[in-house]
């Protein structure tokens, strides 16, 4: 038997898993100390939101 | 015959240069820890004994991998028949043994006719792009070159 979940997730959900794995990985790799890591981690998160919400609120008006 | 340490080198001018017989063993060295952790995410921190990096990259990969084949990405095969299909099969080649992980995963194949495989398909991609982004950093350090 394999272990196989399925996931049914929205846009937005997709998008925080992804900010949020990619970010961690960006700060473990690039910051040495835990307060740097933090640091990196949630800012890099905060500005993948925001410019990712942000494109997607200039593409709104040619989805029509 | 024994077996050479696997500790990160310092950086030095000559080091990037590969001229001498020591820089030569560094560089297999270096080339052989960042192969095992293409093969194995993490493992080529774990090699350097960076923990932290190597439990980073192993549970990041597999989070992704995971995700995007519960999707139901596409995972692309080695015989892809334009150009996308070669660069994604690349792409998601970076995640090693990873790879064949998400393909035992998908029991029913990928489903891209919903944005959901869509979001899986690029999920596949970037496991393999972050593994090969660290592989590459575990190499870098290895000579020196990384904190």
């Amino acid at each position: 038997m394999t272990f196989a979940p399925e996931f049914d997730l929205s846009h937005l959900q997709a998008m925080v898993i992804f900010a949020l794995v990619v970010s961690v990985a960006f700060g473990f790799l690039s910051r040495r100390s835990a307060y740097k890591r933090a640091r990196y981690v949630l800012w890099s998160f905060l500005l993948f939101l925001v410019i990712g919400i942000g494109i997607g609120w200039l593409m709104y008006p040619f989805s029509r | 015959m024994t077996t050479p340490s696997i500790t990160p080198q310092p950086a030095t001018p000559s080091a990037a240069s590969g001229s001498h017989p020591t820089n030569a063993k560094s560089e297999i060295l270096a080339l052989s820890v960042a192969v095992a952790g293409w093969l194995l995410p993490g493992f080529g921190h774990a090699l350097l004994k960076m923990w932290g990096r190597a439990a980073a990259c192993f549970f990041t990969v597999a989070i992704l991998v995971m995700v995007g084949a519960g999707m139901r990405g596409n995972i692309f095969p080695r015989n892809g028949e334009d150009a996308f299909a070669k660069l994604g099969y690349i792409a998601d080649m970076g995640a090693g043994t990873f790879y064949y992980l998400a393909r035992s995963l998908e029991r029913d194949g990928p489903d891209v006719s919903h944005a959901n495989g869509d979001y899986g398909t690029r999920l596949l991609a970037t496991a393999g792009v972050l593994n090969l982004l660290a592989a590459l950093h575990a190499y870098e350090a290895m000579l020196g070159r990384k904190a």
